[in-house]
C-alpha cells in the first residue's frame, strides 16, 4: 500500500484515505472569459489533458482524513509519490523536483 | 431521554484481551469555523478549540477533536446536548461559522485490552505506535470500507466512531477477529 504525505495533516497516511481528482493547475476561465470562449476551447478546458508519462501534477483529495484537496507530484510510470503541497502554492519547478527526488 | 442504540455486541467480544463495548449515547456537534475567527471564537465561546489536526481537548466529559484544517467536533454526554446547542446558536449570530449537531448520526464503540491495537489494525492500516499515534490523538479514517472516528484514550483503550448503519458490519469483523484468536 502507498503512503502518501497529506500536508495538511503533516503526515504519511495509507493511500486508501485519498481520492485521485484529476490533472493540477488547470484554471478555469473567468465569467467574461468564458463568454469569448469558442466551444472548441471550452471542451478543451474540459476534457483534454496532458496525459503525462513521468512526474505528473495531479489533486488529491484526503477524504478519509482532513476532508481537503491538496497537489502532488507522482510519477505515473513508478507510482512514486515525490512530494505533496498546498493547493495554493505554484507548480514545483523542475529543479525542486529533482532536489525533493533525492532526499 | 436517553435511546435504544439497537447495537448488539456479541458475548464474545468482551474478554480480558479484548473488550469491546458500546458507549452510551452522547451529544455530538460538527463544528466549521474560519481559520481567521477561531481566536475570536474561541474566547467567546470558552471551548477549548485544539490547534493541532488530530489534536483533542478534554475537559471533564467533554472532547473536542480536530479533523481538519477549520473543523472540529465537540462530543460530550447526552445530558449537555441542549445547553451545547444553544451556546452554539447564540454564536452562529456573531461568526461565519457551521455547527451542525450529529449526536444520533454516530455510534461509538470502546475497544480496550492487550488486542486493542490489532482489532483496531484488521481494518485499518494506520501506524499504531504510540510514537505516531499517542495516546489523546483523534483521527478521521476508514475501516475497510466503513469512514470511522479513531480516538486513543490509552495506551490500550480506543474509542471508535462510526456511522450507526455502520456498526453491525463493525461488530461482524470484530466477531470474526475474536474467532480467530480464540
Amino acid at each position: 500500500m502507498l503512503l502518501i504525505h497529506c500536508p495538511h495533516c503533516n503526515e504519511e497516511r495509507p493511500e486508501l484515505e485519498f481520492a485521485y481528482a484529476g490533472e493540477a493547475h488547470i484554471v478555469r476561465p473567468n465569467e467574461a472569459e468564458q463568454a469569448e470562449m469558442s466551444d472548441a476551447d471550452w471542451s478543451k478546458f474540459m476534457f483534454i489533458r496532458d496525459n503525462i508519462r513521468g512526474d505528473h501534477a495531479e489533486r488529491w483529495w484526503h477524504a478519509h482524513g482532513c476532508n481537503m484537496f491538496f497537489n502532488a507530484i507522482r510519477n505515473t510510470v513508478t507510482d512514486k509519490f515525490t512530494m505533496t503541497y498546498k493547493v495554493c502554492q505554484k507548480r514545483p519547478t523542475e529543479h525542486q523536483i529533482k532536489v525533493a527526488k533525492n532526499d | 431521554m436517553l435511546f435504544d442504540q439497537g447495537i448488539d455486541i456479541p458475548e464474545a467480544l468482551s474478554g480480558d484481551a479484548l473488550n469491546i463495548a458500546l458507549e452510551p449515547e452522547k451529544a455530538r456537534f460538527n463544528v466549521r469555523v474560519k481559520s481567521k475567527d477561531v481566536a475570536a471564537f474561541k474566547k467567546a465561546s470558552g471551548f477549548k478549540f485544539p490547534v493541532k489536526i488530530g489534536a483533542t481537548a478534554k475537559t471533564g466529559t467533554q472532547l473536542i477533536s480536530k479533523f481538519g484544517p477549520d473543523e472540529w467536533v465537540i462530543s460530550d454526554d447526552a445530558k449537555s446536548r441542549e445547553k451545547i446547542a444553544k451556546k452554539l446558536s447564540k454564536l452562529a449570530g456573531q461568526f461565519v461559522m457551521s455547527a451542525t449537531d450529529i449526536s444520533h448520526r454516530n455510534i461509538a464503540f470502546n475497544v480496550s485490552g492487550r488486542l486493542a491495537n490489532e482489532a483496531v489494525n484488521i481494518g485499518c492500516p494506520l501506524d499504531l505506535s504510540l510514537k505516531s499515534f499517542p495516546v489523546g490523538k483523534a483521527t478521521r479514517t476508514i475501516f475497510e470500507n466503513a469512514p470511522i472516528q479513531l480516538y486513543r484514550s490509552g495506551e490500550d483503550t480506543f474509542q471508535i466512531e462510526c456511522w450507526r448503519s455502520f456498526a453491525p458490519y463493525m461488530v461482524d469483523f470484530w466477531t470474526a477477529f475474536s474467532r480467530d484468536i480464540a
